[in-house]
């Protein structure tokens, strides 16, 4: 314990109960302010007894939440971020909030998800026990640049003695830790009743151990799904928790473990979601609750409100889901959720943010299915944002019919493009635009009470 | 016509797919040949009109280099031709005589049709914007995003004179490759998509007649982004 890092911790300390007193969240300023006045503040604080690291491109925050949720439901105290940032200094306000001033941690357990860019920043300071990866896909090209390289900067970090739990349905992350002995892996084994993806990006083609030619077993999105080489015996790895039933209609799933069935809540139907719940319900039971135990959490568990969120007013529909600008995958799946619901007379405001400051720009759409929005049951589409004219072309070489699409410029504007005979409305919006996200939610919601009256 | 699309399942990180599947509707009485990298290409025994490549993983590159190194001459050969290549993001690097994996310690041998060097490094990615006229008639934007610089001369060949953004490296205004008709840029992602005066230049150059797709849509989207570029 080193003077340098008693003065960090104290000043984060300050900082967080001042940001707290004029009512900010504080999730990364004092983590920020620590690691500026000790830049080995991380190492310096003592490590939970156990601690579990969430990453992946797509659904870390979920799965985080939920493991949270859950092992706060069966006792345990937990230190966590995920309603904060995942990134170094968001890492050290958890784990600093959480901690005495000489840094020792209150909580045993820590359950803190990581941004998978900013692993080499925070594994070279604290060794998880656990990893959990969700996936890996292209994400912001700006930031992430492309898969191989995410997967370079995780295997440089990790440390060798954590164990790993992966996603044996992608084949990139299932290849974190090469050196990591103790792996787990789980995945999808059943009908998925979703569309086709009909031109989707995968980012993983060749085989990953010879480079020959992969082929598929299945696929259920992008490059996730079982693969097996032509060249070489490689195939996808054995999985050891596997959803093997998805029942939409009582919203259960079957989860099976060395050869026994476990019926499982389903908390939301989007498969990606399922992949969120099969990560979660294997954890936990790797860990050490019972099925029976993960159940009955699952059964108080929703995803956050801030991600996905549907209300019903008189006739109206109206779901809010939160989708990752500059995320293709994530993008694409919440487009394809949204086409696979089946109800008539859809409308979708796609609210978006693709403002070009540096370099990130438009060029992310063209990575996107739109095919799905050419679907018949969805009868308008908005494009909202800066760059609505470039998401208008888009679509329409994606074949979506040019009646049916509105442009505006202003996010602002979209909610009052909506066709008011379209009774099932999906505002789709990216991380910053939640607060025009709401306001449009209100004036549908203001609409449709006043036909109600 | 005929477009041979290189290497399409590897490289098109960014949208650059779009560059070969916006050329079919522009052009659709066309014949388009998706070689993959574990196949011939097309180019080996014929003559194609135009070559499209996308931007890939330094891996991937590493691999694609190894799959055109004993074509150099074939391709020296096209190119002398009059064959229009148009490649984008980092796939022009391909062409350079070295690429220096920095971070990952590793140099490999390119093509050497352009006397230039590359940098490569893991650690520093580089992200910009580019405003420039092509050819002196008309203006092309886009944008790039890369682990890499090019080094070397290449002031008697590129692709645009950048008035906003950087050339091959930040000391230099001079962006991408040009030899005869084989154009490489580091912008990246739908590129003809994004600039329809350089789609219709393409065609035309290859001996085709443009007819944008979604022309008037394609046209603002690109106004746009050219007067924002300007601001």
């Amino acid at each position: 314990m080193n003077i340098r890092f008693i003065i960090a911790m104290l000043a984060a300390k300050i900082s967080k109960f001042l940001l707290k007193l004029i009512g900010k969240n504080a999730t990364y300023l004092p983590g920020l302010i620590a690691l500026k006045l000790d830049k080995n503040f991380l190492g310096g604080l003592s490590k939970p007894e156990t601690l579990i690291c969430v990453t992946g491109t797509n659904g870390k925050t979920t799965t985080s939440n939920m493991i949270t949720d859950i092992l706060r439901d069966n006792g345990y105290s937990v230190t966590n971020n995920g309603f904060g940032s995942n990134v170094q200094a968001g890492v050290a306000t958890a784990l600093l909030a959480d901690a005495t001033l000489t840094g020792k941690p209150k909580n045993k357990v820590a359950v803190i998800e990581v941004d998978e860019r900013s692993s080499i920043l925070v594994y070279k300071y604290i060794t998880p026990d656990y990893l959990v990866a969700t996936n890996i896909t292209r994400d912001s090209m700006k930031r992430n640049a492309h898969a191989e390289f995410i997967t370079f900067i995780v295997n440089s970090a990790l440390p060798s003695t954590t164990k790993v739990f992966l996603n044996g349905d992608d084949l990139i992350s299932s290849f974190f830790g090469k050196e990591n002995t103790d792996r787990t892996y789980y995945g999808l084994d059943c009908e998925i009743p979703e569309r086709e993806e009909s031109a989707g990006v995968k980012d993983i083609v060749y085989c990953p151990i010879c480079g020959g030619k992969l082929n598929a077993d299945y696929i259920r999105y992008n490059h996730i799904g079982r693969y097996r080489c032509s060249e070489c015996d490689f195939v996808s790895p054995e999985r050891a928790y596997t959803v093997t039933a998805i029942d939409r209609e009582n919203k259960t799933v079957t989860l099976t473990h060395n050869g026994e069935n476990h019926i499982l809540p389903l908390v939301n139907d989007n498969i990606v979601n399922v992949y969120n719940l099969c990560a979660v319900s294997g954890f936990l039971h790797k860990f050490g609750l019972s099925f029976e135990q993960i159940a009955a959490s699952l059964k108080k568990t929703a995803i956050v409100k801030s991600r996905f969120d549907t209300e019903k007013i008189g006739d109206y529909s109206i779901t809010m889901q939160l989708s990752k600008g500059q995320n293709p995958i994530a993008t694409s799946r919440s487009i394809n959720y949204i086409a696979s619901i089946e109800a008539e007379s859809k409308a979708m405001l796609f609210m978006c943010d693709d403002i070009e400051e540096k370099a990130e720009s438009a060029c992310w759409i063209y990575d996107c299915d739109y095919a799905p929005l050419a679907s018949d049951n969805i009868k308008q589409v908005i494009f909202a944002g800066r760059r609505c004219k470039d998401h208008l072309l888009r679509a329409l070489l994606a074949g979506v019919d040019e009646s049916k699409i509105a442009i505006c410029e202003d996010p602002a504007d979209g909610a009052g493009l909506i066709d008011t005979s379209c009774r099932n409305v999906y505002i789709l919006y990216q991380l910053y635009l939640v607060n025009e996200a709401k306001k449009a939610k209100a004036f549908i919601e203001k609409k449709a009470r006043e036909e109600i009256k | 016509m005929t477009v041979e699309v290189l290497f399409n399942e590897v490289c098109g990180l960014f949208g650059d797919v779009f560059n070969a599947q916006y050329l079919e509707k522009c052009i659709p009485d066309s014949e388009f040949i998706y070689t993959a990298l574990c196949d011939k290409p097309y180019f080996e025994d014929n003559t194609p009109d135009i070559i499209l490549m996308g931007a890939m993983s330094e891996k991937t590159q590493r691999a694609v280099i190894k799959k055109l190194l004993p074509l150099k001459n074939r391709i020296l050969e096209l190119i002398d031709k009059g064959v229009v290549f148009f490649v984008t993001g980092n796939a022009f690097e391909v062409f350079t005589k070295e690429i220096d994996y920095v971070s990952e310690e590793i140099k490999t041998e390119g093509l050497g049709i352009f006397d230039l060097t590359v940098k490569t490094d893991y650690f520093n990615r580089y992200n910009g914007k580019v405003l420039g006229k092509f050819n002196g008639e008309f203006e092309i934007t886009g944008i790039r995003s890369q682990f890499s610089f090019v080094y070397g001369n290449n002031s008697d060949g590129y692709f645009v004179k950048s008035d906003s953004g950087i050339g091959i490296n930040p000391d230099s205004k001079f962006e991408g490759v040009r030899k005869n008709n084989f154009f490489g840029t580091h912008l990246l992602g739908p590129v003809l998509v994004q600039n329809p005066p350089l789609c219709e230049y393409i065609i035309s150059l290859a001996g085709g007649t443009p007819r944008l797709a979604f022309e008037k849509q394609a046209r603002s989207a690109y106004t746009q982004r050219l007067k924002e570029m300007k601001e």
